[in-house]
């Protein structure tokens, strides 16, 4: 089932993505599959997840949460519940509303009148939002007391199909903000008339869509919140991927400065963009550390997480209009966005924006207009979630391409060739000031399609229907862009103060030459631990045993900014920027220290075997260890100006300008990894039931560091693509009740689900970033691309949608019949 | 996640057993518990007590009578009856339970518990009626026996009254069987599945479409799809198959089930 | 209830109460907190743990269920500091990234392979079909096993 090679830029296979080399100080760590030093603890059970925290007396939380989709809170009484002997206390929304400031919105105007609270006040939006907190001695009993708490609802109409939220009969979620509409913005680069009026036909595509999903981390949210109240100081163990935003949105709200917000991570089971927004629960464990003056433990149950957190942006895609020549030559496109917010805007709109990052897809076209629309709906709130807001755009762009060949009887490979951004127009500035770092699209299809030997699916198509099987082959294509420059959230709201990005790192020698990384990150299983010690050693000329990093994330460590985290593909670039910065400071700095004690100049010096040395004269040779004890313990007789502390804080900083407002114009990210690939289906046309039989994934992500982790990072991101395509959706009925809010229903794929899998990579070095790397790891959707355009071709018909379960794949088979 | 408070007993024997739910209203059996404890996470069903059978040796065991009949313990697990080389003589029963769920499932989950919930998409149901098993109930009175086809009365519901226990199951001798299904995914939640048995005649089960099992006659496999067009199904609908789609699975899949055992 | 538990070797004596599950009794109780909780249906397996013998998931079990049984989790898998040769296949074979299913699919494994020492790729995910990964794909799962059968 697992077929891989690695093909190098000069087309020679390798294995180095498989077999894990023995590694040797000599040979440099960058692009060694180093085996990861955090499994060692993850298989011995000995991780750290936030349910494995434990405080003496801590005090366990249950949510009451709303079973109506829209309804007005009459009446709430906690009484009962707090008579129950065990229940320390509650927290209701009326008491938020009192304690704390509604959450900032990104928003601007009708979308910034939302008024955000940490419990429902008032009203209730969604089914599942969490209206009453109950804390008590055993989980036990939290979830007993719950079923006390009184809460009386008038039930309103709800909305929940978002192209009804704008009808004016639609119920109104937010009074505020006048209406379902949150925000709205035009983009349009070229001249589209132009476009249009030089093709030879105009393709309509009355709608598409992409559904609603997320990946479901196997562990969900959670926390264990500590106050001290004597300085006023919560610390909060937790499993949120980005707190540098919680932080921004929790201290204003909480009325207290960032710095009694004290973040602290270790083990987290799987984020991908869905632990980022979990700050109102945050929230509500603060505020009841203080109010019952104990730790208050948090543990989401699968089903709250379904009902409540972080679903992927819902979008269609409508009135799209492609202009385009008879060969295939895409001139341009227009086309009127409709998003679906959910309930509240958590980190929305910025979905409005970020899209734009990859405008154009992989493809040349310059004339392209997009209206986009956001709108709050009776369903959970909407937040980031694997390939946030550029997965829908790019399957956007894959399912045009794939229906203008359909309709121009052209060969979707050959028009993806047309239309690709080539590898010598690279970089490539697209139409809305985006540039695209590197790439070499043709090739990497070309191996992907050699990877299912695609000349022989012609033989293979008629062989499956000699067994009545209706044989598909789609193609994929999509990229990752990462590092965001934040500044793109102007065009969403221009008075924001957002701008650029920022990762840090710190690197020390100890006392006895211990070299200790501390990470800003906050890793859920990208292997940072490993991918950091390779990159300091390399720059140290140590043994790679010799670098300690921490694992997780502290805020106390002050090792991190404004933009600290683990999300949109970035570490790579940011954080291993931030340890390549902190850890050239370092190597500086002891040489520095060695240039004194030896009196020599400091290009005399080099790192080597663990220590500085003369380059000349190898035994003048300080190890590691003195330099730690020299500067930490032994400082006597140094000179007065030398300035040396080997502790040593780097911010890196990616290059990027404010965008052009006006013109919604600029860089708004600083790389683009890329994945393609292409999928082989079987169907059942008698079932609508189908199976992936084949399947190939090529990817390219710049200079790798740690082949293993990347093509671990592909992998997975394909099971979740799979997932998406054929079984997971966030399906709600007319009255906003979830349909699939358990692993019953919501089915994700398991072993045996998993088709036979081909890999290869090549490189194509960012000329941006300090190690040539790119940050990749989100996957872009891409198997969901190629899963539809397999279906459209088995089955002869236009695929429109996102989500193709069974049922829908037999109605396309009974479309394409009549 | 977490269950209500519950009494919990585990009787030495049947007699004692049946005691214990007869002498309390709010009693339930607990027999594998990969659906029952579910239940009672989510609070749809709290009992007073779980009567945990796993004490009942009486359950337990396959025999293979020289007819060629088995008689299969309810306790027996999934695992048990796949592994056992007495339900070999009918191999169709160790090749559905190996579909059920997954191998923790099947270590834990028995027969008895999957047709006693008759949870409509269960696969065991269907099976035992297009096979003919024959339910052993015991209760106060003694012991009755019902057919399968008489033994499932609604969703959630069988003959076996409060106070009763199925003991065991008993299947009559033969191969020509058959079974179909389309699930999510490998061994999923099933959408539509079918049960055939061919003994001069084909008579298959279809499960999912209702409440309980259908069974619908034919002469021959080819003849099962007009048999179950005529049986005027009304599947319930629900997020993973629309009434028309499920009813047009139904009779894709009871013919599949018919050839597959005709073919045997 | 007073229960008396044998897990990885160590016996246990406890009051527990008839509700308790038996995950929550080894992660809450006994402090054994590698076997995880990913679901509250019983799908995902990341619970699941060897009792008498038998792998099974232990969110669907009662603590007073396993009162005078031998339990196997994780974390008696290894002794002292090192790791068994399943588990340092896994780390060769990136058979891991968050390692929340880890110790599931660690026991999963384990059950197999005692049972089946030579398994063909289609019997080993079949036998970690009850153990959901949203990190890995299972690909590099399968084939850490794989490496290690005989």
């Amino acid at each position: 089932m697992r077929a891989a090679g690695a093909v190098d830029v000069a087309g020679h296979a390798s294995e180095t993505t498989l077999a894990p080399e023995k590694v040797e100080v000599q040979k440099g760590w960058g692009g060694q599959s180093v085996p990861r030093r955090e499994d060692k603890r993850l298989l011995r059970g000995e991780g750290v997840f936030v349910d494995d925290v434990k405080r003496h007396g801590m005090g366990y939380l249950h949510f009451v949460r709303s079973p109506y989709a829209h309804a007005h809170i009459t009446r709430v009484d906690v009484s009962a519940a707090e008579a129950l002997e065990g229940v320390y206390g509650t927290l209701t929304g009326e008491e938020v509303a009192a304690l704390t400031e509604p959450f900032f919105q990104i928003s601007s105007a009708p979308g910034s009148q939302l008024k955000d609270y940490a419990l429902a006040v008032g009203k209730v939006r969604y089914v599942g939002e969490p209206v009453v907190a109950v804390v008590a001695e055993t989980r036990e009993l939290a979830r007993d007391a719950s079923e006390l708490v009184e809460v009386e609802y008038d039930p309103l109409p709800a909305v929940v199909d978002a192209r009804r939220a704008l009808e004016p009969d639609a119920p109104v979620l937010h009074e505020e903000a006048g209406g379902n509409l949150m925000w709205q913005g035009l983009y349009s680069w070229g001249d589209l008339d132009a476009a249009f009026a030089e093709a030879d036909r105009v393709i309509e595509i009355p709608e598409l869509h992409f559904h609603r999903f997320n990946s479901t981390p196997l562990e969900c949210d959670g926390a264990l919140v500590e106050y001290n109240r004597g300085v006023g100081q919560w610390t909060i163990h937790c499993n949120n991927q980005f707190p540098g935003f919680a932080a921004i949105m929790m201290g204003p709200a909480m009325r207290v400065g960032l710095d009694k917000l004290r973040f602290v991570t270790q083990d987290i089971g799987g984020g991908f963009g869905n632990k980022i927004t979990s700050h109102p629960q945050l929230v509500v464990c603060c505020l009841l550390a203080r109010k019952l003056n104990r730790p208050i433990q948090w543990t989401e149950w699968r089903t709250d997480f379904h009902l409540s957190m972080s679903h992927c942006n819902e979008r269609w895609f409508r009135d799209t209009q492609v202009a385009v020549k008879e060969d295939g030559t895409l001139l341009g496109f227009r086309t009127k966005t409709l998003d679906d917010a959910g309930a509240w805007l958590r980190y929305e709109p910025l979905g409005g924006v970020i899209w734009a990052q990859v405008t154009p897809g992989m493809y040349r076209w310059r004339h392209i207009e997009v209206e986009f629309t956001q709108v709050v709906t009776n369903k959970a709130p909407a937040s980031p979630n694997r390939g946030y807001s550029r997965m829908q755009h790019l399957w956007f762009t894959e399912r045009v391409i794939d229906i203008v060949a359909h309709e121009l009887g052209l060969d979707p490979v050959e028009v993806r060739k047309r239309n690709y951004i080539r590898a010598d127009e690279m970089p490539y500035e697209t139409p809305n000031g985006c540039v695209y770092d590197s790439g070499d699209y043709a090739r990497m299809l070309d191996l992907a399609l050699e990877l299912v030997d695609y000349g022989s699916i012609p033989q293979r198509r008629a062989e499956a229907r000699a067994r009545g099987k209706l044989l598909g082959v789609g193609i994929g294509s999509t990229l990752d862009s990462g590092t965001n420059n934040f500044g793109q959230s102007r065009l969403i709201n221009p008075d924001l103060q957002f701008s650029g990005n920022n990762e840090v790192a710190t690197v020390k020698l100890d006392i006895f030459g211990e070299i200790v990384v501390t990470l800003g990150t906050t890793p859920q299983g990208q292997g940072h631990e490993t991918t950091a010690a390779q990159v300091v050693a390399d720059i140290l000329h140590c043994p790679l045993e010799d670098v300690h990093v921490r694992a997780g994330h502290d805020s106390y460590w002050n090792s991190h900014a404004g933009f600290s985290g683990t999300y949109a593909s970035q570490f790579a670039v940011t954080g291993l920027g931030a340890v390549k910065g902190a850890t050239e400071m370092l190597a500086a700095e002891i040489k520095k220290l060695a240039a004194a004690v030896f009196q020599c100049p400091e290009e005399a010096l080099e790192l080597a075997d663990g220590g500085v040395r003369i380059k000349d004269n190898p035994d003048a040779f300080l190890p590691f260890m003195a330099c730690g004890a020299i500067v930490n313990a032994n400082n006597a007789g140094l000179p007065e100006d030398l300035d040396v502390s080997l502790n040593c804080r780097y911010v890196y900083r990616p290059p990027f300008q404010l965008p052009d407002l006006e013109r919604k114009y600029g860089n708004l990210t600083l790389t683009y990894a890329v994945q393609i690939h292409v999928a082989v289906i079987e169907i059942d046309p008698d079932t609508g039931y189908y199976e992936i039989v084949d399947y190939a994934a090529v990817d390219e992500c710049g200079k790798r560091i740690n082949p293993q982790i990347i093509e671990g990072q592909v992998m997975g991101a394909t099971a979740q693509a799979i997932g998406a395509a054929m079984w997971e959706a966030y399906e709600y009925d007319e009255d906003g009740n979830l349909l699939t809010p358990n692993f019953y229903d919501y089915h994700v794929p398991h072993a045996l689900d998993m088709p036979p899998l081909h890999t290869a990579a090549i490189e194509c070095p960012s000329p941006f970033t300090p190690l040539g790397t790119k940050g990749m790891g989100e996957g872009g959707g891409a198997g969901i691309h190629a899963i539809c355009a397999a279906l459209q071709d088995a089955t002869g018909v236009v695929v429109t949608d996102s989500h193709n379960p069974y049922q829908r794949v037999w109605r396309l088979l009974q479309e394409g019949a009549r | 996640m977490l269950l209500r408070e519950v009494e919990y007993a585990k009787p030495a024997s049947l007699a004692e057993a049946l005691e214990l739910l007869a002498a309390n209203d709010g009693a339930r059996a607990l027999a594998g518990g990969q659906t029952l404890i579910n239940v009672m996470k989510a609070r749809a069903a709290s009992p007073d007590l779980l009567v945990d059978l796993h004490g009942l040796e009486e359950l337990r065991g396959i025999e293979l009578a020289a007819d060629g009949t088995l008689t299969i313990g309810a306790m027996t697990t999934y695992s048990e009856l796949i592994r056992s080389a007495e339900a070999k003589a009918r191999p169709i029963l160790g090749e559905v339970c190996a579909q059920i769920a997954d191998v923790q499932v099947r270590n834990r989950g028995t027969v008895g518990g999957n047709v006693c919930s008759n949870d409509p998409t269960n696969h065991l149901p269907p099976l035992m009626v297009a096979i003919g098993a024959r339910m052993t109930i015991a209760g106060p009175g003694g012991e009755r026996e019902v057919p399968a086809e008489e033994f499932f009365l609604g969703v959630y519901m069988t003959a076996v009254g409060p106070g009763e226990l199925l003991t065991r199951i008993t299947v009559p001798a033969g191969r020509k069987d058959g079974f179909a299904s389309v699930t999510l995914g490998a061994d999923g939640t099933c959408i539509c599945n079918a049960a055939a048995t061919v003994n001069g005649a084909v008579r298959v089960a279809l499960g999912c479409v209702d409440a309980v099992p259908v069974l619908v006659s034919a002469a021959s496999p080819d003849e099962v799809a007009a048999a179950v067009r005529a049986a005027g199904l009304t599947p319930p609908a629900d997020v993973h198959a629309s009434s028309e789609y499920r009813a047009h699975l139904a009779e894709v899949l009871a013919s599949r089930a018919a050839r597959e055992a005709a073919e045997r | 209830m007073q229960i008396r538990v044998t897990v990885n070797g160590t016996t246990y004596e406890r009051d527990v109460e008839p509700r308790k599950l038996l995950i929550h009794f080894l992660r809450d109780d006994l402090d054994l907190t590698g076997s995880h909780i990913g679901c509250d249906t019983g799908n995902c397996g990341a619970c699941s743990v060897i009792v008498d013998g038998v792998l099974l998931k232990s969110c669907m079990l009662l603590a007073v269920q396993a009162d005078g049984a031998n339990v196997e989790t994780v974390e008696g898998l290894a002794a002292d500091e090192e790791l068994t040769p399943l588990q340092r296949s896994f780390n060769e074979h990136h058979a891991l990234q968050c390692g929340y299913c880890t110790p599931g699919m660690l026991m999963s494994a384990t059950a197999l392979l005692r049972e089946n020492p030579s398994p063909s790729e289609a019997e080993i995910e079949k036998a970690l079909q009850g153990n959901i990964c949203r990190c890995t794909g299972y690909w590099n799962i399968v084939e850490a096993v794989k490496a290690v059968t005989r």
